[in-house]
């Protein structure tokens, strides 16, 4: 039997959260996409690949280039995303058929990264960024282990370590630099409401060429990067995961809310130690006192 | 006040053999943290950001907490369950504890990339209190000095016995306050293992798409805490023999014997909760797929269940070599399980590939070796150990 790795979470919202949360609380409440938001929408069927956008994310975000060199020319060749690469843009080949799909920080509406993270240095800011705050970061790494899109990167080989990642350009006014870039349109930025209607609008414009679906319109509970591919192209070809559409936090935040709701079980642990050991302890008490009684 | 003074320090020199190879290696170790300081992690392991976590925290902190978990294990039972004839195997096991703990902590501390910043784990306005690993963190420090609060008792029994007699004097006034206090430190010292070691696998329940489908489970901080105690158990069966080969003192098998089935019930508990938890999630079909998860997991249940049986044997339970097996596979059980879910089961969704470096090998070696000198320089100075012959003439131990 072949069981894929992208069943692994199925089942896991119907029949997981009712075990665990049906005793005391109820699931904690998603957070959702505001329409206001900023965001991104890639258009993979737009994308010819020319790579200005992660050429600029370098510049502005002042990255060092990942220089391979080949016969003696050297190359900016980043492989995926990293330390050095807040934005990748990647190649899907089979046959005749190719794609780009450009990778980056999905800024999730509901991020497990920002749920995590122990003093919030990972924080979603007003209009719906993910951004980061290096002056609270332990750089315990946590973000990465618990992003599904494995995007926080670290500075492994730094003394004075950061994690990095795509915080959509928050230090320009004039907003991501890589939409800015791109030539071909295929990379653009707008509120969440004027995105979401954008992209439906070329589906709807377009459906023999469009895939019916926006990835991202409410995978991983809402992000506030959409993806648009055609249809000899899917989603997983571009090496999208899978991710439920419940959000990712929801469960463990559920659970640690119930258990450690008001502090109430864990208190009441601490009583019933005292009283046992005090309630033990006479009992102790009483079986010395009886026992030296019988002895005279 | 030493009325009833079951636990007697083991004497003997300290500067044996043994410890100056622990020591060679608790120094290589030392000079490997410094390197790490100066040049970052990168330097010094293998871990990527693939796998951030590498080995540390599942072996340095998951692993070695559960083995300090003796101390809450054999705690429940004579504290809540009264069951005060295991009260001789209670020092010994908060010295496993406190080391394993401190340990543990200094693991993280070096782990920690940007550690220079741990001061927000003392400033409440900063909490996020959704962070499994806050919970972690915070409880986690805070035991570790309870364990240590735990262990003034032997000391300052100790001291009220030392020639100088100022100290004697401090040792004398202090002991009937703490003693005092006592309970409430031990129902601290039983609450917080029971928040952070489940919180242990709570850390995993964010992630449903990484962790494989027979270990992902909204019951992860249940599974975590109950392998903890048995782990626990496991360790003490272990330290029990171990010191009493290697020392002059009497081991009371039929102790340890009696108290063998607590942790074999609750082995099969844990397993059950795990094979019904997997069945009501429909996971079921995994279990024979027969890939390497499949045959992982049939090898760790292999692991859990076999001391359960074991321990379940009455001939088991009386043979010292029998139940000593079992202990360790106990403790190898829980640890494979640890392993699993933080590092083998968990597979970031790019091809990431890790195998732990040197550097991180020696580093866990150096606060195993660590752990293992404090402990045995503590048995000697300091009553932990029971069923330790009375001398005539305590031998007088250098006190640096
Ligand atoms: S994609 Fe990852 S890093 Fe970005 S917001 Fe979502 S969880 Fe955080
Ligand atoms: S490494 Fe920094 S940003 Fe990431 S979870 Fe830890 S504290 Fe937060
Ligand atoms: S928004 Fe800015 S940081 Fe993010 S990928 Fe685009 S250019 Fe790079």
């Amino acid at each position: 039997m072949n069981l894929s790795r992208r069943e692994w979470f199925r089942g896991l919202s119907a029949a997981g959260i009712a075990a665990v949360a049906a005793p005391a609380a109820h699931a904690r409440e998603a957070k959702t996409v505001h329409p206001e938001d900023v965001g991104m929408l890639y258009d993979s069927t737009r994308c010819v690949g020319c790579r200005a956008c992660t050429t600029r994310c370098k510049e502005v975000n002042g990255l060092p280039l990942d220089v391979v060199k080949t016969d003696g020319v050297a190359y900016n060749a980043p492989e995926d995303l990293s330390a050095s690469n807040k934005s990748i843009l990647k190649l899907y080949k089979n046959g005749e058929t190719e794609a780009f799909v450009k990778r980056q920080c999905m800024h999730c509406a509901d991020p497990a990264c920002v749920s995590v993270c122990m003093a919030g240095a990972l924080h979603k800011t007003q209009n719906g960024i993910v951004a980061y705050n290096k002056n609270v970061c332990v750089g315990c790494r946590y973000c990465q282990i618990a992003c599904a899109f494995d995007v926080p990167k670290f500075t492994w080989n730094e003394p004075l370590p950061l994690i990095v990642k795509c915080e959509m350009c928050r230090h320009r006014p004039e907003g991501p630099a890589c939409c800015e870039a791109c030539p071909r349109g295929a990379m653009t930025t707008g509120t969440m409401a004027g995105l979401t209607e954008e992209a439906h609008r070329r589906i709807g414009n377009d459906p023999d060429k469009y895939d019916p679906k926006i990835y991202g319109e409410h995978d991983g509970g809402g992000l506030h990067v959409l993806y648009l591919t055609s249809k000899a192209v899917s989603f997983e070809n571009l090496g999208l995961p899978d991710v439920p559409e419940q959000p990712i936090p929801q469960t463990s935040e559920t659970v640690q809310h119930t258990l450690y709701k008001g502090f109430v079980a864990p208190a009441a642990l601490f009583g019933l130690f005292t009283f046992a050991q005090y309630f033990n302890e006479r009992r102790r008490q009483a079986a010395e006192d009886a026992q030296r009684e019988n002895k005279s | 006040m030493s009325e009833h003074q079951a636990e007697r320090p083991l004497g003997g020199p300290i500067f044996t053999p043994t410890l100056f190879v622990l020591l060679a290696i608790i120094f290589s170790g030392a000079a490997l943290v410094c390197y790490r300081l100066l040049f970052g992690l990168g330097a010094v392991s293998a871990m990527n950001d693939g796998y951030a976590w590498g080995i540390w925290k599942p072996l340095n902190v998951v692993t070695f907490t559960g083995i300090g978990a003796g101390a809450y294990a054999v705690g429940l039972l004579t504290y809540v369950f009264n069951r005060w004839q295991y009260h001789s195997l209670v020092r010994s096991a908060i010295v496993v504890g406190a080391m394993a703990y401190t340990l543990g902590g200094t693991s993280v501390l070096i782990d920690l990339g940007r550690w220079w910043n741990l001061w927000v784990t003392f400033y409440p306005p900063l909490y996020n209190l959704n962070s499994v690993l806050l919970e972690v963190a915070v409880c986690v420090m805070t035991y570790t000095a309870v364990l240590w609060v735990e262990l003034t008792p032997p000391i300052l029994e100790q001291a009220s016995r030392w020639k100088y007699e100022p100290v004697r004097r401090v040792a004398k006034w202090g002991l009937p306050w703490v003693r005092k206090a006592l309970p409430f430190v031990i129902s601290v010292a039983l609450l917080l293992p029971t928040m952070h070691q489940s919180s242990l696998g709570g850390l995993y329940m964010i992630t449903p798409t990484k962790l494989h489908a027979l270990w992902y489970t909204p019951w992860l901080s249940g599974l975590f805490l109950m392998s903890c105690v048995t782990m626990g158990f496991g360790a003490v069966v272990i330290v029990e023999n171990l010191t009493s080969l290697n020392y002059r003192r009497r081991m009371d098998q039929r102790l340890l014997g009696r108290m063998a089935p607590v942790p074999a019930m609750l082995v099969l508990s844990f397993i059950a909760i795990r094979l019904i938890d997997i069945a009501v999630q429909g996971k079921l079909p995994y279990i024979w797929t027969f890939d390497f998860y499949s045959k992982l997991f049939l090898v760790e249940m292999a692991l859990f269940l076999t001391p359960a049986l074991l321990m379940l044997l009455r001939s088991v339970r009386k043979n010292r070599g029998g139940l000593f097996i079992s202990g360790v596979l106990l403790v190898l059980a829980g640890t494979v399980y640890r392993f699993d879910t933080y590092l083998i089961a968990y597979k970031p969704t790019t091809g990431w590939v890790y195998f732990p470096s040197l550097g991180e090998l020696l580093f866990s070696a150096c606060l195993a070796s660590t752990g293992i000198a404090v402990y045995i320089v503590m048995i000697k100075v300091f009553p932990i150990l029971s069923g330790v012959p009375s001398r005539k003439k305590p031998t007088i131990v250098a006190q640096a």
